[in-house]
């Protein structure tokens, strides 16, 4: 089957037919709540696809669409080249999804529980077998492979809830919010199993808050904001900002480096012990500034942009 | 919807229960109770000694069954009443529905765990009925019948339970629907049909046949006044004012249930051969039929009476009826067929709402119901 879908909003990249995600002019409400009012988002495979958004959005909503939970009001879906209404199972046999809170089945053991979710995707018992001690080597719970479920900690319970959504070797991986309550370096761990399913020519579409791991992770983040897709772009794509954005400056005499910028009328906060953060409009803001510091004599240690280029593109395009 | 997607869920459940619950001491403290009770019964059919009552089994047997029945739609709502809206509440239901378990085969493989667990119970009475066997006069066809009709019945409050369960967010209102549910089938069905019973209570003309007139010579002995009251009766047809509850009009409205149904489906037993009679009586003192006393056959004649059409009046002394164009009793017919059709009709209706209400995606979300 051909499909041609619009698949080039903002810029994204063609996606090939039959691949990846494509969503255009998504609408969903809930009674009088419209919790999408009109987004595109496309993923394309071998890509991460970062959707990020405040709370409310329509993420969540927008991810149980695509993942075959949720018929939308209006809009072009395709997942995996199918259609999630129409044909739904061949969607779920391709396509792999993790919501934000989800329950685990608090008697199994942890090899129970990925054999059972290999047995309802229909793997068959060999297959299945193998896969499950896979993807428990995969999310590092070979050695608690035996221990009920609910004596997990919260992490382990966090990665045996991702092996579920992987035990089909999905094309198209849906993900809303992963790394939450993760700790440091299960989500470093995260965002290279993420990668590695890309490098592999899955499709994964990640919803967080968590903007500098997606800086690291995604290659394209779409910005949803109170239902709309308000902006989509490849991460090293992404829009100058026009908002001043915090910058962090430390000095060997903080007193002189807030005297010196409370002279030049910078606007910045009170001193902590991190440093003083000033609101700078760009780059070049922030170079004359360091030129105007050094010029009179203020011994600065460092100057470094708060959060990253993405969360400034976030601050700018959601309200 | 494929055999293997719903033995893969039913294992899941089994599973996922047993683990879960105190099944040993559930089952054990079953068995006691039926154990128990078997033995007062047999114990109150005159002790393990005295023998005055033949065919005992026929009697533990009946009782022990609707004992069961009884005490099995206590149990089994309750196994099923959370199954859908418990899964959602934890959060273990969105992600079944994203993998190729089709809704159907999420749908009946709970329903096989919830009823494969009532048929455990079932069992379980297994080994009093195998007394009550022993105790002589109970046929094999009966005990084959009321097993089978058992298990369908314990189905149908599984069913229906596992449909409140679906259609229900919240599994404390479903938990106490199906319970009302059993109410409304056991207790409701009574209700219904002793109120509309009396709605149906009609007055009806019964004309009875013509008294002859006395002789002369006695109506000349006569009172006048009775004379005259005589003579304006006799000899022509009496109409008289009569009233009937007409309950072969309401008697369906005790079909569905389930104690019904369980009593008329049994087998009748078949009356003693007169020769089996004039040997039992030989030996001089009374013994008591326990046919007499069958409490499956006695409910199951009760409900077939209730359904006859009203006879043509009975002669009483000297009145005979005059336009009786029916044979003289109408026949006992069978109220369980319909009682049973009932039940599997609706046990098939729920499994089809509860199948529904679990395919996704979803286009009407119930109020306050969250997909994931």
């Amino acid at each position: 089957m051909a499909l041609r879908l619009p698949t080039t909003l903002y810029g994204a990249p063609m996606t090939e037919a039959g691949t990846g995600v494509v969503a255009s002019g998504v609408r969903r409400s809930f009674g009088a709540v419209e919790a999408v009012r009109g987004i595109d988002l496309t993923a394309a495979p071998g890509e991460v696809t970062a959707l990020v958004g405040p709370n409310g959005a329509g993420k969540t909503t927008l991810l149980l669409v695509l993942a075959t939970l949720l018929v939308p009001d209006a809009g072009q879906v395709r997942v995996a080249g199918f259609d999630p209404v129409r044909e739904p199972d061949a969607v779920r046999a391709r396509m792999g999804w993790s919501p934000d809170v989800f329950g685990l089945y608090d008697n199994l053991t942890a090899r129970e529980y990925v054999q059972f979710f290999a047995d309802a995707y229909r793997l068959g018992a060999a297959k299945a077998r193998a896969r499950t001690q896979e993807l428990l080597e995969l999310a590092r719970l070979t050695e608690f492979a035996g221990r009920p479920v609910h004596l997990l900690s919260r992490g382990q319970k966090q990665r045996l809830g991702l092996t579920r959504a992987l035990v089909h070797e999905p094309q198209v991986l849906l993900l809303d919010e992963p790394a939450s309550g993760l700790d440091p370096r299960s989500r470093v761990e995260l965002r290279q199993l993420l990668r590695s399913l890309a490098a592999g020519g899955t499709a994964v579409v990640v919803s967080s808050h968590l903007l500098g791991d997606l800086e690291e992770l995604a290659d394209r983040v779409v910005f949803v904001d109170r239902g709309i897709t308000v902006g989509e772009h490849r991460l090293d794509q992404l829009p100058e900002g026009t908002v001043a954005r915090p910058w962090r400056l430390r000095a060997l005499d903080p007193d002189a480096l807030v005297a010196a910028l409370t002279r030049n009328g910078y606007d910045h906060d009170a001193p902590t012990p991190a440093g003083v953060d000033v609101r700078l409009a760009n780059d070049e803001a922030a170079a004359a500034l360091l030129t105007g510091l050094v010029r009179d004599g203020v011994p600065v240690v460092s100057c470094q942009p708060l959060g990253g280029a993405l969360e400034a593109a976030y601050l700018e395009l959601t309200q | 919807m494929s055999p293997h997607g719903i033995t893969t869920v039913a294992k899941q459940e089994f599973r996922l229960r047993i683990r879960a619950g105190r099944w040993r001491w559930l089952l054990g403290i079953w068995f006691a109770i039926l154990l128990l009770f078997t033995s007062l019964l047999r114990a109150a059919l005159g002790g393990f000694t005295r023998d005055d009552i033949v065919d005992k089994g026929i009697v533990i047997y009946g009782g022990l069954m609707l004992f069961v029945l009884g005490l099995a739609l206590l149990v089994v709502p309750a196994l099923a009443a959370q199954s859908v809206n418990g899964d959602r509440e934890r959060g273990t239901l969105a992600t079944l529905q994203v993998t190729r378990l089709s809704a159907a085969d999420i749908c009946l493989g709970k329903f096989a765990a919830a009823w494969g667990t009532a048929l455990v119970f079932l069992a379980l009475s297994l080994p009093l009925v195998g007394y009550a066997v022993t105790q002589k006069g109970v046929p094999v066809g009966r005990v084959v019948v009321v097993t089978v009709v058992l298990a369908l019945l314990l189905g149908t409050v599984c069913a229906v339970s596992l449909a409140l369960s679906a259609l229900l967010s919240r599994t404390t209102t479903s938990g106490v629907l199906a319970y009302l549910a059993v109410f409304a089938l056991t207790i409701g069905t009574l209700i219904c049909f002793a109120l509309t019973t009396a709605i149906t209570t009609e007055k009806y003309t019964e004309t009875y046949g013509a008294q002859p007139c006395p002789d002369t010579s006695q109506l000349a002995k006569m009172d006048p006044i009775l004379r005259a009251q005589i003579l304006g009766t006799c000899g022509r047809p009496t109409p008289m004012q009569e009233s009937r509850a007409r309950t072969d009009r309401t008697w369906w409205l005790l079909a569905p249930n389930p104690f019904v149904i369980l009593a008329d489906a049994a087998p009748q037993l078949s009356p003693l051969s007169a020769e089996e009679k004039r040997r039992r009586a030989n030996g001089g003192d009374y013994v008591q039929d326990a046919r007499d006393l069958d409490p499956l056959g006695g409910i199951g004649r009760a409900v077939r009476d209730l359904r006859k059409p009203p006879a043509r009046n009975v002669a009483s002394f000297s009145y005979t009826p005059l336009t009786d164009t029916r044979s003289a009793a109408p026949k006992r017919r069978p109220v369980w067929p319909y009682g049973l059709s009932f039940d599997v009709l609706l046990a098939t209706l729920a499994l089809w709402l509860t199948t529904r209400r679990l395919s996704t995606p979803t286009r009407n979300l119930p109020k306050g119901q969250r997909v994931a």
